[in-house]
């Protein structure tokens, strides 16, 4: 039979391999430990999904101005939003709340303040006259019931239309186009001088910012709203709608046969060589131009909406609170909510982020010219509208988002497209 | 059924083909060679591309071929990878999360093929009532998508107070590799002539010694089958090791997803393939040193069914 | 080693025993964790629950939702199509590599690594890497059109039909090897004496291991193509890595339709709902599996 040893050999080995794993852990986190017992400021860990490049320098000004109004940030960064926040929620109903975390301004977080999840920022929010100073659409996703659940970090607009000032001038389009019939105008000349009119990426969500863009261009704010938010069967069924969705479809005949699947980053670096004419893309584009050392009204052209009113779509990124009894991490979320609304944290990190601040009151002067027009949109508030998460819960938002890309990539009638979009809608 | 008439001497190693071959290049042979080459390059290809894109500039993957060699070799991809590459608002690349993938491997390597040893063992000699119908259910477990079970597992490691630390990460995996392992190691005890343990238990012996000084002694083969497919397991685990180990052991996989799945940033293709790499390195590097034990551990009678 | 027989009357209870105090861990598993959340998984199905469980109760709402989901009906169309190919190409893939393998080649040692180490890498590598390679244009084809094929294109992942079929690639390409390896450990298992006695019977080779070697493998077969099975089901990463589901939701599988609707949807009713529908079939097929063969064993008094 088998001998002692051989046993006494794998116990051995078992032993090692336990004390191997009871090692204390890594250097990097030694040092974030020794830094934050060094300091006792009032610790935030933060959840959030910034990690590229460009996102990660914007998240470090919150960060830098938290630790210079006396806090300690503990950063906790996972890249996707969705798995952003599946672990946002999982760790809340693991009783392990982080102190803060990101959400968008949307309609995700509704469920956890129903469910008395999350502590509510109204001393911040009353002190600085939040009703007056955010937009409406905003506001209505941070309030419920009278108290307010989250501090706005920024403002993206969805439906920018960013085109190459090369490709226009190859294809003879002498001004930009500021109407729907002129926008595709322009896009019969880019076809008409062989480049592709459309740069598009055919994912989901891009195909959305399609409909968006048509739906609040061309369908006007009154049928967006009812659409979207009242979620009207009678203006689902009309006429108007039934326009708006064959002008989305009618993009596609625009786009290059390669768009399905291709990032959306790519389909920018389509309009940056020229090669496209236009993208529809939110001001996170705008990221890329500056990587690429195009500067706006030089090299590219950015176009706010095809009417002189056109809606300006609005979303964004917020910070949730956590509900937590402990008195410092209490006091973490109230410093957090104030820096996070502060003027110079508002710029620096809208900057960086190619977004643009939630305070109506900040000085312009430094952003690029993009991102002025748009700062000059945002202070009329009859412009002001959100995104389809806004208004819709992310399954209504989801539902919607699978009839249309099916719409886009297939022979569905647009009868069934709308009859589809009332029963996702109508959930 | 093929009786193994040695004990535990795994079986034949060189080609078992009896049948002698004389070195011939007939037209089946030069097949035989064909098929494996083009195999081989099938196989290969992936590698090759994400080796290759690690080692070129931003600008030369936007302008050539995937399949193109370098021009201007550079192993700048690997270091930032490494080090410098942002996945959060610190910008330290991928290395902070080595060693807690290590962490989290090793007892999720060892405390599974322990217990799917010891079940193993029990299912296949000592077979008590009812047992086999619980193995069918963990069997039948394998089949749930973890996504399924993670809420649940969420509040269930909140009630006991563990959630988002290093014993819940453990246990998770537990649950989850137990069914595989187990099935491997019935498999090969159940390959094992059953004289073995009644010749044990006429002696004398009871559960736990047959099983430390008979048994176990003889799983070193399908330990270490067992050891790869858990280690590459875990290694590779994503969705588990975000939601359950909490924040100060967020294995490598995360950082590895933080640096390629960026939603509104900039993509460097290149360093997405130096961070893969670099996180697979461990898994492959097992696999390019160990393979021959992996089959020969396989062919020991893990599958024998 | 010859040890005196102990007088065993007195320990004759505690052996009874033994084996059920050492199975405990795998009964806690099974009935805790498998279960019990496949229990509460039955229950939520049944409720109006969003991002978190509610006690509404809605009955067969959730179900009757996920049969009007086109999604959903897809991601069951794509699920079959996507099995029946990945397990046959698996196999098939595998017992070839295997079989001409162990054909005295030289160099078998790198070959079966080469073969075998694509199993190392991740779901998320795998799927990124195939993504890579298959995007038309900027993938291999463009290569093979500059190779002097122009008008060369291979677009099956941008494909609302093929799309599908990228991703039996992308997995073959990975599991294949393991299949490999575990057929290679059996036919090594093989008595050499069979190929003696073919021979002398005049038998061709390829008649050999169709008729005689792959009925001996048998159980061989059977352990592989469970483990298969189980990363048919279970198929999300890849697909995640390498479509996004996509184009549009063409290659939409029901686990990313769960994962979809657990967490970035907020709707766990029907998430839940979803999930019951998938291990429904799974149970249906291994219930008669496994009765078969624990009959089939206990007839051979061998577990």
């Amino acid at each position: 039979m088998y001998t002692a040893p051989k046993y006494q050999a794998l116990a051995l080995a078992c032993a090692a391999f336990f004390a191997a794993a009871a090692a204390p852990a890594a250097p990097a986190n030694a040092a974030a430990a020794v830094a934050a017992a060094a300091s006792n400021g009032p610790r935030a860990e933060v959840i959030h999904w910034w990690t590229s490049g460009g996102e990660s320098a914007a998240v470090k000004q919150v960060a830098q101005a938290y630790r210079a109004a006396g806090g300690v940030w503990v950063d906790t960064a996972i890249a996707g939003g969705d798995q952003s926040r599946a672990v946002t929620v999982n760790r809340i109903v693991g009783g392990n709340p982080p102190t803060a975390a990101q959400f968008n301004t949307s309609k995700q977080f509704f469920d956890i303040v129903e469910q008395g999840m999350l502590n509510n920022v109204d001393d911040v929010a009353r002190a600085q006259n939040w009703d007056k100073l955010l937009p409406e659409p905003i506001v209505s996703v941070i309030k419920v019931d009278g108290h307010y659940y989250a501090v706005p970090l920024n403002i993206h607009m969805q439906t920018w239309i960013w085109y190459s000032k090369a490709a226009f001038q190859k294809a003879g389009i002498a001004k930009e186009p500021a109407s729907v019939p002129e926008f595709f105008a322009a896009l019969d000349k880019l076809k008409a001088a062989g480049i592709v009119p459309l740069a598009h990426g055919g994912q989901p969500w891009q195909e959305t910012i399609l409909f968006s863009a048509m739906l609040s261009n061309l369908g006007g704010r009154d049928l967006y709203l009812k659409v979207l938010r009242e979620r009207d069967p009678k203006a689902i069924a009309s006429p108007a709608f039934r326009n708006v969705l064959l002008a989305y479809k009618r993009l596609q005949g625009y786009v290059d046969p390669r768009s399905p699947g291709r990032n959306w980053n790519d389909a920018t670096a389509m309009v940056i060589g020229g090669k496209a004419g236009m993208q529809i893309m939110g001001d996170w584009a705008k990221g890329e131009f500056t990587a690429a050392k195009q500067v706006p009204e030089q090299q590219y052209g950015c176009i706010a909406g095809l009417a002189p009113n056109a809606p300006y779509l609005m979303q964004g990124d917020v910070f949730v609170f956590p509900k937590t009894r402990n008195a410092q991490a209490l006091q973490a979320q109230k410093l957090l909510a104030s820096v996070v609304v502060a003027p110079n944290t508002q710029l620096a990190f809208s900057k960086l982020k190619g977004s643009v601040p939630v305070r109506s009151d900040v000085d312009a002067s430094q952003a690029d010219a993009c991102a002025r027009k748009g700062i000059a949109i945002m202070k009329d508030r009859s412009r002001h509208l959100g995104v389809s998460e806004v208004y819709l819960t992310p399954d209504q938002n989801g539902a919607l988002q699978d009839v249309l890309t099916a719409y886009w990539n297939t022979n569905m009638t647009v009868e069934k497209a709308q009859k589809n979009i009332a029963a996702a809608l109508g959930e | 059924m093929m009786a193994q008439t040695t004990l535990a001497t795994p079986a034949v190693q060189a080609p078992a083909v009896a049948r002698p071959r004389r070195r011939r290049f007939t037209p089946a042979r030069i097949g035989i060679y064909v098929f494996l080459f083009g195999a081989a390059l099938f196989f290969l290809l992936p590698l090759y591309v994400m080796a290759v894109t690690s080692l070129k500039g931003m600008d030369e993957i936007r302008a050539g071929s995937i399949l193109a060699l370098p021009g201007a070799w550079t192993v700048e991809p690997w270091r930032q990878a490494w080090s410098e590459v942002c996945t959060g608002a610190s910008c330290e690349g991928i290395r902070g999360g080595f060693w807690n993938s290590v962490r989290i491997t090793l007892p999720s390597t060892i405390l599974p093929i322990l217990i799917g040893a010891v079940n193993g063992y029990a299912l296949s000699f000592w077979r008590p009532r009812g047992a086999n119908i619980l193995f069918g259910v963990l069997l039948g477990g394998a089949f749930i998508p973890v996504q399924v079970m993670i809420y649940p597992l969420v509040r269930l490691l909140a009630g006991a107070g563990i959630f988002g630390s290093l014993p819940a990460i453990v246990l998770v995996h537990l649950v989850f590799g137990m069914p595989v392992m187990t099935l491997l190691f019935r498999n090969y005890y159940a390959s094992l002539p059953q004289e073995l343990f009644h010749a044990a238990r006429i002696d004398g012996g009871g559960f736990w010694r047959i099983f430390l000084h008979v048994v176990l002694p003889l799983s070193t083969p399908i330990i270490v089958v067992a050891a790869i497919m858990q280690v590459t397991g875990v290694w590779n685990d994503y969705i588990l090791g975000l939601v359950f180990a909490g924040r100060d052991n967020l294995p490598m996989t995360v950082q590895l997803n933080n640096v390629i799945n960026t939603t509104t940033g900039t993509r460097l293709y290149n360093v997405n393939m130096a961070a893969t790499i670099l996180t697979a390195l461990v898994p492959l590097a097992l696999y390019f040193f160990s393979g021959r034990w992996f089959v020969r551990g396989i062919a020991a009678g893990a599958v024998k069914g | 080693m010859s040890r005196p027989i102990r007088a065993v009357r007195v320990r004759s209870l505690t052996p009874a025993v033994k084996p059920y105090l050492a199975l405990l861990p795998m009964a806690l598993t099974v009935i805790v964790a498998y279960l019990g959340t496949m229990a509460w998984t039955l229950r939520t199905s049944f409720t109006a629950s969003r991002t978190f469980a509610s006690d509404k109760f809605i009955g067969l709402a959730q179900y009757e939702r996920l049969f009007d989901n086109e999604r959903w009906m897809l991601s069951l169309h794509n699920l079959a199509l996507y099995g029946v190919l990945f397990i046959l190409a698996c196999l098939v893939i595998g017992f070839l590599l295997a079989v001409f393998i162990d054909q005295n080649v030289s160099g078998e040692g790198v070959l079966r690594t080469v073969f075998l180490y694509p199993y190392a890498m991740s779901f998320v590598a795998t799927g990124l890497v195939w993504q890579w390679l298959l995007t038309p244009g900027t993938g291999i084809d463009g290569t093979i059109a500059a190779l002097g094929f122009p008008g060369f294109v291979f677009d099956w992942i941008v494909d609302q039909d093929m799309a599908i079929y990228t991703i039996v690639i992308a997995t073959v390409w990975q599991s294949a090897g393991l299949v490999m390896a575990l057929m290679l450990a059996g036919l090594r298992g093989i008595d050499a004496d069979i190929w003696k006695a073919a021979r002398l019977d005049g038998i061709p080779v390829w008649r050999v291991y169709l008729s005689i070697i792959l009925p001996m493998l048998w159980p061989t077969i059977a352990t592989v193509f469970l483990l298969l099975a189980t990363s048919v089901v279970k198929l999300f990463d890849a697909v995640v890595a390498m479509t996004q589901g996509g184009p549009g939701t063409a290659s939409e599988v029901p686990a990313k339709f769960i994962m979809d609707h657990l967490f970035l949807r907020s709707n766990i009713g029907l998430a839940s709902a979803g999930a019951i529908m998938l291990l429904v079939p799974v149970v249906a097929l291994l219930a008669p599996y496994a009765y078969a063969r624990s009959r089939r064993s206990r007839a051979r008094g061998h577990a």
